[in-house]
């Protein structure tokens, strides 16, 4: 009876998950019984056996690259259970539309535009409804105006007046301060869009000095991320290092910039900036891969450092 | 006397999550059903790295496991308001990360094709991923030859077992949980784990008993 209990509970033994009074009557049990202590070491073999396989740590590239994943989707994941889902929240829209610089961008445009069709609409209407030809821009001449396609050309029968409706793009100025809403927005505009990088670099530059300001953040980590200019990305950088310690998203858009950027300068920025946190496990992860196999000397050289004057973890 | 005489895996099992000296996870939880994201980005933080690397050992795949990843982290945000605190938040990631696993291997067992397997010249099966070679031993070519071996007849013992069973032995001994949290992990008992912990190391045993 008792090697039979013995025999049962052998594997929970080796697992530790015997009581310690069990644990302690297995122990002698096995001391005396020549076929139990046999058994006992044939569950030890095979659980060795078992454990050569070995559970391998994801690679800081698997963690970064999965990190990363994860935070673009949670962008456009909304929270909440079902009733939520069904039912609208004007808040919840307005927190998304907050987050989307893009999107309020986009919809500040659409406005925009909205605004200058449903003026033609109403011009355009009136002029049909009187015989009198009207001009619909009347503060801008076609030569002040680029020209972006014409409409319609209609000549006044018997008359040499000639009515041309025309779409133009007219470059407009503004100015305010750097905390006015509208300078903001077309800052975030220009941050993104601009196919010219000075006025990349003039506006990530300046929106630097407000990064407290979520959109502010968003725009920048983007920049760091996709800006094609090596300048606009550094700028970025130096726009985020005050929030390495405290915000994960920029520690990881640092951390992919490290590995990934094609500018050797973007990188070894980004390895100083993360080096208050080197303690952390993603970022001594990626330092241990830039220690053991980077191209780039100085930064191999440098991680190595970086990684000597952390303390050995177990 | 030791319970037991090799490198305790079970040292491994200890996640990140029950580290002390930072915000602890039921304050981040209520943070993150208030719809505080950064507060969720820090929960993610805390397990992902189990979570991944359970996800690989089960798959064996790192873009399977990537999905597994991304799928329960995601589920988990969209749900979390519904979280109510009555196991931990490490439990119920645990949870919807296994019942995930659960499906993979569900699938691989029914499409057994998508199986990391081929034929050799002789028409033999051979584990695809116990041919990856392991730098650690590359000045030891025989015994890397060995590892490779035990690690495919292993690894197909292991697909032998039910999805289950698998779990079951995945979570107690390669992540060195204790059974009673696989129990709660898995919606059961612990002496219900414990049942199938038995049948899996039965059946292993059997697949496996000329290596002892």
């Amino acid at each position: 009876m008792k090697c039979e209990w013995v025999r049962e509970n052998i594997l929970l033994f080796v697992y530790n998950e015997l009581p310690d009074d069990a644990r302690y009557e297995l122990e002698q049990h096995v001391a005396r019984c020549g076929d139990c202590a046999g058994e006992l070491k044939a569950t030890r073999v095979f659980h060795a056996t078992l454990s050569s396989l070995p559970v391998e740590e994801p690679t800081p590239n698997l963690l970064t690259a999965s990190r990363m994943r994860l935070q673009e989707a949670l962008e456009t994941t909304e929270q909440g259970g079902l009733w939520q889902k069904l039912t609208f929240d004007p808040w919840a829209w307005l927190r998304q539309m907050r987050f989307s610089p893009a999107l309020s961008a986009a919809l500040l445009i659409v406005g925009f535009a909205a605004g200058i069709g449903t003026m033609y609409s109403i011009v355009g209407s009136r002029s049909s409804s009187t015989p009198q030809i009207a001009e619909s821009t009347p503060s801008s001449s076609p030569a002040q105006a680029s020209i972006s396609g014409i409409r319609s050309i209609i000549q006044e029968p018997g008359s040499d007046k000639v009515s041309i409706k025309y779409d133009a793009t007219t470059t407009q100025q503004t100015e305010g301060s750097i905390n006015d809403q509208r300078i903001q927005q077309l800052l975030l505009f220009a941050a993104r869009n601009n196919y010219n990088s000075g006025v990349r670099m003039d506006s990530v530059d300046l929106l630097t000095q407000k990064p407290d300001d979520t959109r502010v953040r968003e725009a920048l980590l983007y920049a760091l991320r996709y800006d094609s200019n090596p300048g606009v990305r550094l700028k970025a950088l130096e726009g985020l290092s005050s929030y390495v310690k405290d915000d994960v998203r920029v520690r990881d858009t640092l951390l992919e910039a490290l590995m990934n950027d094609s500018n050797a300068g973007v990188r070894t920025r980004a390895l100083q900036l993360l080096e208050p946190v080197r303690a952390d496990s993603s970022v001594r992860a990626v330092l241990q891969r830039l220690a053991q196999d980077d191209k780039n000397v100085y930064i191999r050289s440098q991680a190595r450092t970086l990684l000597a004057q952390l303390p050995e973890i177990d | 006397m030791s319970g037991s005489g090799t490198q305790d895996p079970t040292t491994r099992g200890h996640m990140a999550g029950h580290t002390t000296g930072r915000i602890d996870d039921t304050t981040l939880v209520r943070e993150a059903q208030r719809g505080n994201r950064a507060a969720f980005e820090e929960l993610v933080r805390h397990y992902d790295q189990a979570v991944l690397r359970l996800a690989l050992h089960l798959t064996g795949s790192e873009s399977d496991a990537q999905d597994v990843y991304q799928d329960a982290f995601l589920k988990a945000y969209k749900s979390i308001g519904n979280f109510r605190f009555e196991c931990t938040f490490y439990t119920w990631i645990y949870r919807i990360v296994t019942n995930l696993c659960l499906d993979q291997l569900r699938k691989r067992q029914v499409r057994k094709e998508d199986a990391p397997v081929a034929k050799d010249s002789e028409g033999e099966e051979y584990d695809v991923l116990s041919q990856v070679p392991d730098g650690r031993a590359a000045a030891n070519p025989e015994r890397d030859l060995m590892r490779r071996e035990l690690g495919g007849r292993i690894n197909r013992a292991l697909e032998k077992l039910t999805p289950r069973e698998r779990m079951v032995f995945e979570l107690k001994h390669y992540q060195g949980l204790k059974l009673r949290t696989v129990g709660e992990i898995l919606n059961t008992t612990e002496e219900t784990a414990k049942n199938t912990l038995f049948r899996a190391t039965q059946k292993l045993r059997g697949a496996l008993g000329d290596m002892r």
